[in-house]
């Protein structure tokens, strides 16, 4: 009784605020939304996300929360307007989103994710660059390629990424206009033919894992000469890009030597795709200081997490700035917490809140887990 | 009396030679005058003595002081002509100075050693410095008409030489810091191309103010001015030639040595080349070589987004040199405006 008294009440001070929008589809979103929160559909979110996308601790939210709900920001508007207007014969546009850890960046992309996904696009997706050349779980496979000279494979990760990859683009997948454009031979007895699906190269990829990073630098080669014939409009997101661009990452070759990113076969087919050689599609990426060690994580400006290289690799790029919330979307997001009664207290606690968190939504949202 | 005389020849014996004078006095008679007052004189035993006269303490005529009889419409220049230590007399100024014990005053200008001791200007003061610029002005020629202004003197004369001259009280009148020469020098002054820039900047090292643009040579190892003076404009010329000198291994600069980013020598040129080649739909397959000579001016709205991928690197990344780079690239790659928060 006593509980349900206090979701009333704090339903009725939440509702004192709108905080919520009805618009669920990204396309479909303007400025008036901006600070409002939209619910992800389940199935929509599952098939983008299941393999990873959203922030551990965002996913811990989203199930407690039991729904999936993301803010609308402007920095994704802004993106998404850019896109709807890009001329798509031109050559790609690349945008990098950057701001201070915690701002946003990885919560913006999935956003951008989703629009581009009711966009009908191929979505190249990168969850998290660092998983693959930072971490070090037990069972990390790393091993010399075989194609080619010098080079190490992950081929555990790059299977797990064309899962990730056929998950998102299961539709597009399914339909079948996307074809090889000649033949590419594994071994003795296996080869995919000119004009296999290119599910049928994914699946390959996955059940031969051994061939997994070839695969991808296969897959990544057609989807770009797909998209300049105007068979699909690509997507490509990476989060944490910068990390391709620190000298070293913690990988070793079998004879423990230290591997740089350049060394890693996962690294050229991305920097491929990254280039801004196609038509038809659109690029984003984001700089993260936690993408990369400490001794990087001075500033969160682009040029300097992604070192000369990298800002002449993404040369004319478009940064956007994932910056703090401002007084609207700080307030947006405290009464959805109301609303979700993960906070609870007086009036008052928000101004605290706010000076406590400086309306860095990360520090915000810890502030907010023992309220 | 004696006269010692050393005659020293090296190689042969020392000897010395002593000669003695014996003196002679000539023995003159004494006369003996006038013993022939016959009066007797008294034998005064008890040698009673006369009452010693005290003598009266003369008062001493001492005239006022001079300093307070000086009329006031007086000329000071004929008071104190030159330059000369402190005098209390001549000066009618109350002036205190010294040591102040506690509570008291500082002492007086009577007697007072640290008002010696110090240098003073009283022989400069402005109707004598007036009268004396008066008395010399027939010797002077007229300022030039058309240096009216500081911007045409220094066009004139863009070279600057500084040299300090001491005035102090001592036995000696020199200063070992007289000797220092200063020469000062615009750099834009110097014509100079791209190359020799850079590599007179290098010789120059910190001698050159970026802020002020002014390349600043300093010679004290000479013990004399002149000498200075000479080895300052022979290193100003030296530095001035050799920077237009091109040596062989000043080909080997690679793009990691440039002291500043050129947007011609860098990836991001070749980025933008390609571009707009593949925005055309035309081939492009230039060598280096070819898209360092490519003329940008053809790409619409490339030149705002050079300067601000220079800028980007030349002033640092901050968040106004970002937004700079944003609004350029935007326009480059024809997309909207950035939203701004309402």
């Amino acid at each position: 009784m006593l509980s349900r008294n206090i979701r009333l009440l704090s339903r009725r001070y939440s509702q004192a605020v709108t905080f919520r929008t009805t618009e669920s589809s990204p396309t479909q979103q303007n400025e008036n939304q901006v600070g409002l929160f939209y619910t992800m559909n389940n199935d929509v979110c599952k098939q983008l996300f299941a393999h990873g996308g959203l922030p551990k601790s965002f996913m811990k939210q989203t199930k407690t929360f039991t729904e999936t709900a993301l803010m609308v920001r402007l920095p994704a508007l802004d993106i998404i307007d850019c896109i709807k207007v890009t001329d798509l014969n031109k050559p790609v546009v690349r945008y990098v989103l950057y701001g201070e850890k915690g701002a946003g960046k990885s919560l913006t992309l999935a956003h951008l994710l989703h629009f581009a996904h009711e966009d009908g696009f191929l979505i190249v997706h990168i969850p998290w660059v660092s998983d693959w050349l930072r971490r070090l779980p037990r069972d990390k496979e790393m091993s010399n390629s075989q194609s080619r000279e010098g080079f190490v494979d992950i081929p555990l990760d790059a299977a797990a990424w064309l899962l990730h990859f056929k998950m998102q683009n299961q539709v597009l997948l399914k339909t079948g206009d996307l074809k090889t454009s000649k033949e590419y031979v594994w071994s003795k007895r296996e080869s995919t033919p000119a004009g296999a699906p290119l599910a049928e190269l994914v699946e390959h990829g996955i059940a031969r894992v051994k061939y997994a990073c070839d695969v991808i630098d296969v897959l990544l080669k057609e989807i770009k000469l797909l998209s300049n014939a105007k068979k699909c409009k690509t997507f490509v997101a990476i989060d944490g890009f910068n990390s391709f661009f620190y000298p070293l990452t913690r990988l070793s070759t079998p004879t423990k030597k230290k591997v740089a990113p350049e060394e890693v076969s996962l690294t050229a087919p991305f920097m491929e795709i990254t280039k801004n050689d196609w038509t038809n599609g659109a690029i984003v990426v984001t700089t993260d200081q936690l993408a990369v060690p400490e001794d990087r994580q001075e500033n969160y400006l682009p040029k300097y997490l992604l070192y000369q290289k990298g800002f002449e690799h993404l040369d004319p790029f478009v940064p956007m700035e994932i910056g703090r919330y401002t007084e609207r979307e700080f307030l947006s997001c405290a009464s959805y917490y109301r609303d979700r009664l993960w906070l609870r207290g007086p009036p008052e606690l928000e101004s605290e809140l706010k000076l406590a968190s400086a309306c860095n939504p990360y520090n915000f949202m810890e502030l907010c887990a023992p309220l | 009396m004696s006269v010692f005389i050393r005659h020293y020849n090296p190689g042969s014996v020392y000897n010395a030679k002593i000669w003695r004078f014996a003196s002679t006095t000539a023995e003159t008679p004494k006369l003996t005058n006038g013993e022939d007052d016959e009066e007797f004189r008294v034998l005064d035993i008890l040698k009673k003595r006369d009452k010693l006269q005290r003598r009266a303490p003369r008062k001493a005529d001492v005239p006022p002081d001079r300093a307070e009889k000086m009329r006031t419409d007086q000329k000071w220049g004929d008071v104190w002509p030159g330059p000369k230590s402190f005098h209390p007399s001549s000066v009618p100024l109350p002036i205190r100075q010294g040591y102040v014990p506690k509570g008291q005053a500082p002492p007086g200008k009577k007697a007072n050693a640290e008002l010696m001791k110090i240098p003073n200007f009283l022989h400069l003061t402005p109707p004598v410095i007036k009268s004396q610029c008066e008395a010399i002005k027939k010797f002077c020629t007229e300022w030039p008409k058309l240096l009216n202004s500081e911007e045409a003197i220094e066009k004139h004369y863009p070279l600057e030489i500084i040299t300090s001259d001491y005035c102090h009280a001592s036995p000696v009148i020199r200063n070992p810091l007289s000797r220092i020469v200063i020469l000062r020098i615009k750099l834009s002054d110097l014509k100079l191309d791209k190359h020799a820039r850079d590599k007179f900047l290098r010789l120059v090292g910190d001698r050159y103010d970026g802020q002020t643009d002014l390349v600043t040579i300093t010679a004290d190892r000479c013990p004399v001015r002149r000498q200075n003076l000479d080895y300052v404009n022979y290193l100003l010329t030296a530095c001035y030639h050799e920077s237009w000198n091109y040596e062989d291994w000043e080909g080997d600069k690679t793009l990691q040595d440039m002291e500043y980013y050129d947007f011609d020598m860098n990836q991001s040129k070749r980025n933008l080349v390609n571009w707009h080649l593949l925005c055309l739909n035309e081939e492009n397959n230039f060598s280096d070589e070819e898209i360092k000579l490519y003329d940008v001016a053809s790409i619409p709205n490339a030149t705002e987004y050079i300067e601000s991928v220079s800028s980007l690197f030349n002033d640092g990344e901050s968040d106004a040199t970002l937004k700079k780079y944003d609004t350029s690239v935007r326009k480059l790659l024809g997309l909207p405006d950035k939203k701004i928060v309402t």
